[in-house]
């Protein structure tokens, strides 16, 4: 069992979350290309190690929060708030 | 099928568990049969539930005086209410049957002319809400639910949201008594499958249904 530490819950069973994919600049909507678009959405880069990361607590407060998880060891060093930046 | 509290008017609404021995009350149909087991689950969904949402520090928490897991009983509208905080931003006011309109009114006045964007639903008839009493109601929970719900993490008065048997639940401490006991509040859609998991789970404790209890017993 996966646990991450959820700023309002504490910690939760990671399967309460949405994972929401690594974060990352949004492209610009006005200038954009669909190449960039397509990047974005598509293109992950996988890395093993340290990755910052949205999850949705869907099953909890139902906020979304970023996470700092090493993707070898699940090992997580800062879950925030995503809209307050608040641990 | 006897009406034991005055008939409404319209079609008949069901809660998330079969009544033995059916009456209606206020338009829902209820369980007459009260039961004297030490560990027993009724359903409350005739309770009237209102949900408020707003800024996570803002007029909603200080008119409602609860804080994000916490739950306490107030008097909203000329009556006593059990406001729980159910989520940052987010209450969830339980009130005595018949009331949610009076409750919805009530809070409406007490937050209106403040600056910030306050909603208020009247969920009863959305939600199912169940009450799990007993000495094993813990024992209970540890089978279907992650969250410790021991003293030490889950005191009286606390409140969290969780998967409980995979189904998305407000879970309110609210003892009886000295005795623990659980509010337990989904989509009324998967009320019925809470409750039979709950009755599943608890069999080996000799979990029985019992009548409505509201949120004061009644004599």
């Amino acid at each position: 069992m996966m646990l991450l530490p959820c700023p309002w819950c504490g910690p939760r069973n990671a399967t309460e979350f949405r994972y929401g994919g690594a974060t990352g600049a949004r492209p610009d909507p006005v200038s954009a290309t669909p190449q960039q678009w397509r990047e974005y959405l598509y293109t992950q880069t996988n890395p093993l190690g340290w990755s910052r990361e949205g999850w949705y607590h869907r099953a909890g407060c139902r906020r979304y929060i970023t996470v700092e998880r090493h993707t070898g060891t699940n090992e997580v060093r800062s879950a925030l708030d995503t809209a307050t930046e608040d641990g | 099928m006897s009406d034991t509290h005055g008939t409404a008017p319209g079609p008949l609404a069901r809660g998330a568990l079969e009544p033995r021995v059916a009456a209606t009350r206020s338009g829902w149909v209820v369980d007459a049969r009260r039961s004297v087991a030490d560990l027993v689950l009724s359903d409350e969904s005739p309770l009237a539930k209102v949900l408020v949402k707003g800024p996570v520090t803002g007029a909603p928490g200080s008119v409602l005086g609860t804080s994000s897991g916490r739950a306490a009983r107030t008097e909203v509208g000329g009556g006593t209410a059990l406001v729980v905080g159910s989520g940052p931003g987010e209450w969830l006011v339980v009130g005595p049957v018949g009331t949610a309109a009076a409750t919805v009114a009530a809070i409406e006045r007490t937050v209106s002319g403040r600056p910030e964007f306050v909603s208020l639903i009247d969920l009863t008839h959305g939600r199912a809400l169940m009450r799990l009493t007993g000495s094993r109601a813990p024992s209970v929970l540890a089978k279907v639910c992650a969250v410790d719900v021991e003293d030490a993490v889950v005191p009286n008065g606390g409140a969290f949201r969780s998967s409980v048997a995979t189904v998305v639940t407000d879970v309110v401490r609210d003892d009886r008594d000295g005795t623990p006991s659980f509010l337990l509040h989904c989509e009324r859609s998967t009320g019925q499958f809470l409750s039979e998991a709950l009755l599943d789970a608890g069999e080996e404790y000799g979990i029985e249904t019992t009548t409505l209890v509201g949120l004061v017993p009644e004599g």
